[in-house]
């Protein structure tokens, strides 16, 4: 069965190269089928572990590793698998009328090519069960997603941004290879097995602590930068918003988890658990959520602050993740698998909420050609179920009750804030989360709300393209209203890594004991009730008037676009903006001297011999690495 | 049996809310040197209000404009189910202080979608100084919170009602007892209605029914946090907690609406950073919790 997508979406690629406008037609419906195929897959997954076993060399001893091609579903790749179906089924079902937009204006094999091929790597990589072959599709996600971003061939900006993406995840890669080759070679004597690394490795790195660390560096950069952490953002702001919409639903919603997905293999199954190493990773998380929030506030155009919170949310993920593993080492069960299961809770509205908030920043593009948010306005009246489904997506990623990010959020605060290690993390999560509240009411009334500058001519997208957001919408209140479903799997999927979940459920309530409880249920049914009963004693009913203009005929010549909002804020906290201005330059100029080294290079490229000798030193370099790190 | 407590709870907070407001009107009035209104003015305001039709503007968009104050309104209520008023409660599952910090947020965040829905011009200014002003005073309450929450090592109402006698918890409280002062939209700080300068902001175009509903809300909210401090001082277990309750509300009111006649209103810049610098102090007394004091 793990090969049916295989199959599937490979025929969909070839299909794809042909030029025929009815491939885009095929491509996206063989794709959803696909991704309905993985949704299956991932329910499945959770009752029984599927795997599949294939000797690609015979007794070849040069590829001893990548002899067994080994696919396996467990818990937690089935709680990704179930994601990435959900977000690719509404991605694709979505692309077959919003594609048609840029049908005789770019070449459109570009994406009918690429976006099934992207979607395989992305499987392949939930479910290979092996380092080196994990790396390989890694590369090749890398690789294909990048021609995606590089879609619209007519626009400079797209090209540098898939330029810029491809060469910094590229750079991540290569610390990834490292850290892999140190492992196999080092620690587990060529075994590249999961489960034969989970069995080996923590026992050789507890004794070897030189190589835990170096390993964790190689690890956090290599990762980092595929999940846009800060410092190693700078990627995705650009490369996102050039995407066609759906996909940068699918790579913000379900592509930067999959380092999140690799992170929790390794730093909890496959390595000793170090409180040090948990409060690493919590830094970073602050530090990414912090920086690129205050960033999301500036933003004026729509996919671009989309982009900026996506990091936002990473930072979300990574925080309760590393409190995890510092909660977990220091033996606080309790606190330690809810901060996990917050991350992992996280993990999946955002997949939700921010695929759903592309898809209709979308929408808005495919109706009217912009994402600038100056120019946009007073669309809800035009296209109500796109508003409702942007207003919905705004309520949730903004952690309001009873939604489906209030949930995470709120597991976050519960396992951070009353320890003094972890509380200053959450103090700032909870600022940042009204900032994200703040940044949402942008979007959402500058796009929906405000005047516009002039009369846009829009309409309800089609049915084929408010479908897939109101789907998302509707998981985004039920799993809000109702957690519990979640809440098992993700029990589950850390049961699989080795963390079992304490009782949080008690119905209908989530407690944590002598910390905190919240009941989504009860809440909900209270505010359902009491607006009702408000609607019925208090009536809202009254008849039309015009807006008031302070007494004048002609319109108030006061408009408010969107680079006005909450810039007393700003400036209140312009320290922030500055200490980024700082940062961003010193960056722009190690990239400056990066790239006149790159020129020095190439001419010396020309000379075989230097070119020789220079790889000699760089084999040597390479083997004291290998060698010296473990000692 | 919590049940009814509950109920007693949230009938007292509907009937109270109002009379404290003119009870507070009253006090501004005297220290005025004017008469003042009778303690139920607010109460015929509102009933006043409740009695009139709704008007609609032409550019809003209805859905958003119609429902909003009756979810800024209930959002407020569902906190007093967690938040005990008159009688203490023993139900503590519903929720605990990040679910009331986000239902006030739900509160104002309704508030001001239905205000941005409303298509007037002074309705966007004014909402955009309102979520300015609540995203400073939530990096403030952040703090508070996260003090809290270390002092009594949990963030359940039934652990933390009262506070243990700490230095840390005296300084939380005071921090606290400002940031309700701001969050309660008064005199220095309701720079988001301003009527001078812009017409009342969000509420402009809000008449009827619906600027009732809102008024009603915010009374309820100030009753809220005057609640959430004086539960955080009041023993639970003491029989004589009802009236250390009551005399409490009395003397917050009376210190509330002496700040509220003597002072002008901040410039939203001022107030934005005035909050920067009091999350600066909530920062030390964060660490002084911290360290065990």
């Amino acid at each position: 069965m793990l090969l049916i997508p295989i199959g599937i979406l490979v025929i969909a690629a070839v299909v794809g190269l042909a030029k025929a406008k009815i491939s885009l037609k095929i491509v996206s419906t063989l794709s959803a089928i696909a991704s309905a195929v993985m949704i299956y897959i991932g329910i499945v997954g959770f009752e029984t572990t599927l795997e599949l076993k294939y000797n690609l060399f015979n007794s070849s001893s040069l590829f001893v590793t990548l002899n067994w091609l080994v696919f396996r579903v467990d818990s937690l790749s089935a709680f990704f698998l179930l994601l990435l179906g959900i977000l690719s089924l509404c991605a694709s079902v979505y692309g077959i009328k919003y594609m048609e937009k840029y049908l005789g204006k770019e070449d459109t094999r570009i994406y009918t090519f690429n976006y099934p091929i992207f979607l395989l790597t992305m499987y392949l990589v939930l479910i290979c069960w092996n380092l080196l072959w994990f790396i390989i599709f890694w590369e090749l996600m890398s690789l294909f997603s990048q021609f995606l971003v590089a879609f619209e061939q007519s626009e400079e900006k797209a090209i540098k941004a898939a330029f810029k993406y491809f060469c910094m995840t590229k750079a991540g890669a290569e610390f990834l290879v490292l850290a892999v080759v140190l492992i196999i070679l080092k620690a587990t004597s060529f075994n590249a097995d999961y489960s034969e690394i989970a069995n080996i490795l923590p026992a050789y790195l507890s004794a070897h602590p030189g190589m835990l660390y170096a390993l964790t560096f190689a690890l956090l950069i290599g990762f980092g930068v595929k999940a846009a952490m800060i410092p190693f953002h700078s990627w995705l702001p650009d490369a996102h918003p050039e995407a066609p919409s759906n996909v940068s639903a699918l790579l913000s919603g379900i592509m930067i988890k999959l380092p999140i997905y690799m992170l929790l293999r390794f730093f909890i199954s496959f390595f000793p658990l170090e409180p040090e190493i948990g409060l690493i990773i919590a830094v970073f998380g602050v530090l990414t959520l912090f920086f690129s929030m205050m960033y999301a506030l500036l933003q004026e155009d729509s996919k671009r602050l989309l982009a900026f919170s996506s990091i936002d949310n990473i930072g979300y993920i990574l925080l309760p993740m590393g409190a995890g593993i510092y909660f977990l080492a220091n033996g606080n069960q309790l606190l330690g698998s809810v901060a996990l299961a917050a991350a992992l809770f996280h993990t999946m509205n955002h997949a939700f909420f921010k695929g759903l908030l592309f898809l209709t920043a979308g929408s808005v593009m495919y109706e009217t050609g912009t994402r600038d948010l100056n120019y946009l306005g007073s669309l809800a009246k035009k296209m109500p179920l796109t508003a409702f489904a942007a207003l919905i997506g705004s309520l949730a990623i903004a952690g309001m009750p009873p939604l489906n990010g209030f949930v995470s959020k709120w597991m976050i605060y519960i396992s951070t804030l009353s320890s003094p290690a972890t509380s200053l993390f959450g103090i700032i999560a909870i600022f940042i989360s009204a900032v994200t509240l703040g940044a949402f009411v942008k979007y959402f009334t500058a796009i929906f709300t405000k005047p516009a500058v002039k009369e846009i001519d829009a309409k309800e997208v089609p049915l084929l393209m408010s479908a897939p957001q109101l789907l998302l919408a509707l998981l985004c209140i039920v799993f809000g209203i109702y957690p519990f479903i979640p809440l098992k799997m993700i029990s589950q999927a850390l049961g699989s890594i080795g963390v079992p979940l304490a009782s949080l459920v008690v119905y209908p309530s989530l407690v944590v004991p002598k910390t905190g409880s919240y009941s989504p249920i009860i809440v909900f049914a209270f505010l359902l009730v009491s607006t009702l009963i408000a609607l019925l004693l208090i009536p809202s009913r009254g008849s039309v008037m015009s807006t008031w203009k302070t007494g004048r005929s002609e319109d108030l010549n006061v408009s408010m676009p969107a680079d006005a909002y909450y810039r007393d804020f700003k400036e209140a906290f312009n320290e922030v903006y500055l200490l980024g201005d700082v940062s961003k330059g010193f960056v722009q100029k190690v990239a400056k001297i990066g790239k006149r080294f790159g020129t020095k290079f190439e001419v010396l490229s020309y000379d075989l011999n230097s070119m020789l000798s220079l790889a000699m030193i760089l084999i040597v370099i390479l083997v004291v690495l290998l060698g010296g790190v473990g000692l | 049996m919590s049940t009814i407590f509950i109920a007693i709870n949230l009938a007292f907070a509907l009937l109270i809310a109002p009379v404290i407001d003119s009870f507070e009107r009253k006090i501004r009035a005297r220290l005025q040197n004017r008469q003042g209104p009778s303690i139920l003015q607010t109460w015929w305001d509102l009933i006043k209000l409740f009695k009139r039709p709704t008007v609609e503007p032409q550019d809003s968009v209805k859905s958003l404009y119609k429902l909003a104050p009756y979810v800024t309104f209930t959002a407020v209520l569902t906190a007093y189910l967690i938040v005990p008023t008159l009688l203490p409660s023993s139900i503590n599952f519903i929720g605990d202080f990040i679910v009331v910090v986000y239902l006030l947020g739900l509160a104002t965040l309704s508030f001001v979608i239905g205000a941005f829905s409303s298509g007037n011009s002074y309705a966007q200014i004014g909402s955009n100084r309102e979520v300015s002003l609540f995203m400073s005073e939530e990096l403030l309450l952040a703090f508070i919170v996260g003090t809290i929450a270390v002092i009594g090592k949990s963030l359940s109402f039934d652990q933390l009602f009262p506070l243990p006698l700490r230095v840390s918890s005296a300084l939380a409280l005071i921090l606290l007892f400002l940031v309700i002062y701001v969050a309660s939209a008064r005199l220095p700080f309701d720079i988001a209605e301003a009527e001078p300068e812009i017409i009342e902001g969000p509420l402009i175009e809000y008449s009827g029914k619906h600027l009732g509903l809102l008024e009603y809300s915010i009374f309820l909210k100030r009753l809220l946090l005057y609640s959430l401090l004086l539960n955080f001082i009041i023993p639970v277990q003491n029989p004589t907690r009802l009236i250390g309750y009551l005399i409490g509300i009395v003397v917050l009111s009376v210190i509330y609406s002496t700040f509220e006649a003597y002072y002008g209103r901040f410039r939203i810049d001022q107030a934005v950073k005035l909050m920067k610098k009091l999350s600066a102090v909530a920062l030390v007394v964060w660490i002084i919790a911290v360290v065990g004091w």
